[in-house]
């Protein structure tokens, strides 16, 4: 049998474990959470500027710290190039970095996370732009009031735009020439663009694909929504925002603008969205476009340069990319997105929002100024990799080298349909994205396939929009 | 000659300067040099293994966004899966994968194993073998992203050259069946080599008189395989299969790169499901949930597996 009983020093050596464990778990529970930044030389009192890192090389790196740094001697500044494939991908990133306490001072936010970095991190620039006015009313003067518009939540201003990219149409030319088919005109309607993808298809051989498009929040199904005067989700605006459009804009420009985009009721069971998933899948049953593929067209500037793809929507950004894949300028161009019901298109804008965790807002308010400036985007966007959002830096110098021949488009898409607006971003848009993603590829799969699988995107659009994020 | 002879008194010891440790004190001083070298491993274990498991436990009972603090929600999260159709399809997808890719893994493993083992130069042998296990040491989203162009329905590689045969364009990876189908066969060509490389091990250990003595008793070709080979493979075969279970049940990055779980639902994984909820939704704590029932499900199948091993594998 063995002994049960304690022995003193046993008692004695149990205990002082006992009282230790106690100890180190009372100061752990005390201790306030170790981050990230606890990590001794991490916080080297640089204001960090978190960019989408493959938009951003190291070059352009070098253009944005140097260029600060001659303004602002005093404030030092750090870019942290997140590489991220899309957006999604780099606001999963930012958030990571954000929850190892790690959390930027800056971060290069789109459309898609606009509102929710305003709802939950960002800072209004309100009193910033107030108090700047006078040294803003040259950037406001040369930005489209909707890009600003876009930026704004809730009767608030988080971020100045430095970029965007509006859904236009790029052609090949050389296709065209091979359909015998003149350049659309800029009044084109939905059949004549189905009657070109027609005569695309009869002039090529079987390995040829008129209308390459991906399935994406930017530029997929919602292009063709906007177009017949539809959305995914009601749009609505924000009261409030006078303050800025009655400072900085005149009376015929701020027209109609108010505090923000709201996006709130699913209608995905709306006739018109209907009509617009039929009008896709009927042109999938022809064989003149591609079935949805999920991804960021990876594979799309290859089969566009090399002539198995005669149309596909872009925005300004694909001007510097087919021209780094080898197209010349006039082997391509670009016009407008067929009038449905409308012409009205969708956009995505980029700028910078400040996050309220920054213990350096003066500071990064200065860099946010910096960065909106028309001579830093001007050394930025060298190469058409975007739209810049000063309506200045777009002229013929700009694209002599790139093209295409009506660069004019891509701002005119703005100038001459004013209530063109940005894709559906609500707060919850990660969820609202990957809910369109997924029945647009059951929707598409056969005609038959449209209504129950809008029908099932209705239903998870709202249990989407329910949730508080 | 050695004299072997045990003395009937045993001389005493010269006393020594230093004294012998006692017994208990030896094995204190054993005791702690095992746990000095074993600390390394526990520390590991508890640092990136039970901690994050308990961490996903404790995750799993609040609601968390990143931004605010968490939320105690008691077993809110797990009552939301039951409703959750996503998670369900998910779960489905993932079992279904794991069943098909799993049997073919091992399958396609052994096959080559066999054909490896048999008679060729034993340079070619090399070849083979490092050929079959390249795939393994190449990243898979790479892997991946290639596959994405060679399957292709429009522009790929795979539809051009049936084409040249007259086949009509396959839909790889934009129909249900289809890219279910495309994502095990990539998953399966990367990872077959690992079990390959068991298999080769295992073979080379069963031994030759073996196959000698079934030979002398008329046994040949499959039938000797079938009951010679395969059941002195089978300790061999069992940790091939629960490794490729495992690893299969936490199937990403070929699905997530390849169809991002798509057309619909058909081919989002439990992990993708993860993922998503956690790091594209901010639901950690929903997405902790579904960890936990993955750790569930793969500790339930590991251990059936390892129940049913006892009738099945066969020690020599």
């Amino acid at each position: 049998m063995t002994d049960s009983h304690l022995t003193r020093r046993a008692l004695l050596r149990y205990g002082a474990y006992g009282a230790g464990a106690a100890a180190l778990a009372g100061t752990a529970a005390s201790w306030d959470r170790l981050t990230g930044a606890d990590i001794p030389g991490r916080d080297d009192g640089s204001l960090v500027v978190a960019t989408l890192g493959p938009a951003y090389g190291p070059a352009a790196v070098r253009t944005l710290t140097e260029g600060f740094q001659r303004l602002h001697p005093d404030i030092k500044v750090r870019i942290n190039a997140v590489q991220a494939v899309d957006w999604s991908d780099f606001f999963a990133k930012i958030l990571t970095q954000i929850a190892a306490g790690t959390a930027p001072d800056l971060v290069y936010v789109a459309t898609e996370g606009v509102q929710l970095f305003a709802r939950r991190l960002g800072v209004p620039l309100d009193r910033w732009v107030k108090r700047d006015a006078a040294e803003l009313r040259e950037y406001f003067a040369d930005v489209h009031p909707a890009l600003v518009e876009s930026m704004m939540y809730e009767g608030s201003l988080y971020q100045l735009p430095v970029e965007f990219n509006a859904a236009d149409i790029y052609l090949n030319n050389q296709v065209l020439d091979r359909a015998g088919a003149g350049f659309p005109a800029a009044d084109w309607t939905r059949d004549d663009f189905t009657t070109l993808l027609r005569d695309m298809k009869r002039s090529s051989g079987s390995r040829f694909t008129p209308y390459f498009w991906t399935n994406r929040l930017w530029g997929g199904v919602v292009p063709w929504l906007f177009a017949n005067d539809t959305n995914l989700l009601a749009e609505s605006k924000a009261p409030g925002g006078s303050w800025l459009w009655d400072t900085f804009y005149p009376a015929a420009q701020r027209a109609g603008r108010g505090g923000g985009f709201r996006w709130t009721t699913p209608q995905a069971g709306q006739p018109r969205v209907e009509e617009a998933y039929d009008y896709l899948a009927a042109l999938i049953e022809e064989g003149l476009c591609t079935r949805p593929e999920g991804g960021n067209g990876q594979n799309l500037i290859g089969v566009f340069s090399t002539g198995r793809v005669g149309v596909t929507p872009a925005g300004g950004f694909w001007a510097g990319g087919l021209h780094l894949a080898g197209m010349r300028a006039g082997s391509f161009d670009v016009q407008f997105f067929p009038r449905w019901r409308t012409q009205r298109m969708q956009f995505g804008a980029a700028g910078y929002a400040l996050l309220r965790t920054s213990r350096r807002q003066d500071e990064a308010w200065e860099f946010i100024k910096y960065a909106a400036r028309r001579d830093t985007l001007t050394r930025l966007f060298e190469t058409n990799q975007t739209t810049p959002a000063r309506r200045s830096m777009l002229n013929a110098a700009r694209y002599a080298e790139s093209g295409p021949a009506h660069w004019r488009v891509f701002y005119d898409t703005l100038d001459r349909f004013p209530d063109t607006a940005p894709i559906p971003a609500p707060p919850q848009v990660a969820e609202v994205e990957q809910v369109l993603l997924k029945h647009t590829g059951t929707a598409l799969s056969s005609p038959r396939s449209v209504r129950p699988a809008l029908r099932r995107m209705q239903g998870d659009l709202e249990q989407a929009m329910e949730r508080d994020v | 000659m050695t004299n072997t002879q045990i003395p009937a008194v045993r001389p005493r010891p010269a006393p020594s300067p230093v004294p012998a440790p006692r017994p208990a004190t030896r094995d204190r001083g054993t005791r702690l040099l095992a746990a000095l070298f074993l600390a390394p491993t526990v520390v590991g274990i508890v640092v990136f293994t039970v901690v994050p498991i308990v961490g996903s436990v404790v995750l799993s009972l609040f609601h968390w966004n990143v931004i605010d603090s968490p939320r105690f929600a008691g077993a809110a999260n797990y009552r939301e899966l039951v409703g959750d159709s996503t998670v369900l399809v998910s779960f489905r997808n993932t079992l279904v994968f794991m069943v098909l890719a799993v049997a073919l893994q091992l399958l396609v493993a052994l096959v080559l194993a066999l054909a490896v083992n048999g008679r060729m130069p034993v340079w070619l042998r090399s070849v083979f073998r490092s050929a079959f296990f390249f795939p393994l040491v190449l990243s898979a989203a790479s892997i991946s992203v290639v596959m994405k162009y060679l399957f292709n329905q429009d522009f790929g590689v795979v539809n051009w050259l049936i084409g040249l045969v007259g086949i009509a364009p396959v839909p790889w990876l934009t129909s249900e069946n289809g890219a279910m189908a495309t994502v095990i066969l990539v998953y399966v060509w990367q990872q077959f080599g690992f079990s390959f490389l068991l298999f080769v091990g295992g073979l080379n250990n069963v031994p030759k008189e073996v196959h000698e003595a079934a030979a002398l008793d008329g046994a040949t070709g499959l039938r000797k395989h079938l009951h010679i080979t395969l059941p002195l493979l089978s300790p061999t075969l069992l940790v091939a299969s629960v490794v490729g279970i495992i690893n299969a049940l936490q199937v990403f990055e070929q699905p997530y790169v390849l169809t991002d779980g798509g057309p619909g639902d058909s081919t989002r994984t439990v992990v993708m499901v993860i993922y998503e909820t956690a790091f594209e939704q901010l639901r950690f704590g929903t997405a902790s949930a579904v960890g936990v029932l993955l750790f569930v499900l793969i500790m339930a199948v590991t251990a059936l597996q390892f129940r049913l091993s006892r009738r099945f594998v066969h020690y020599q």
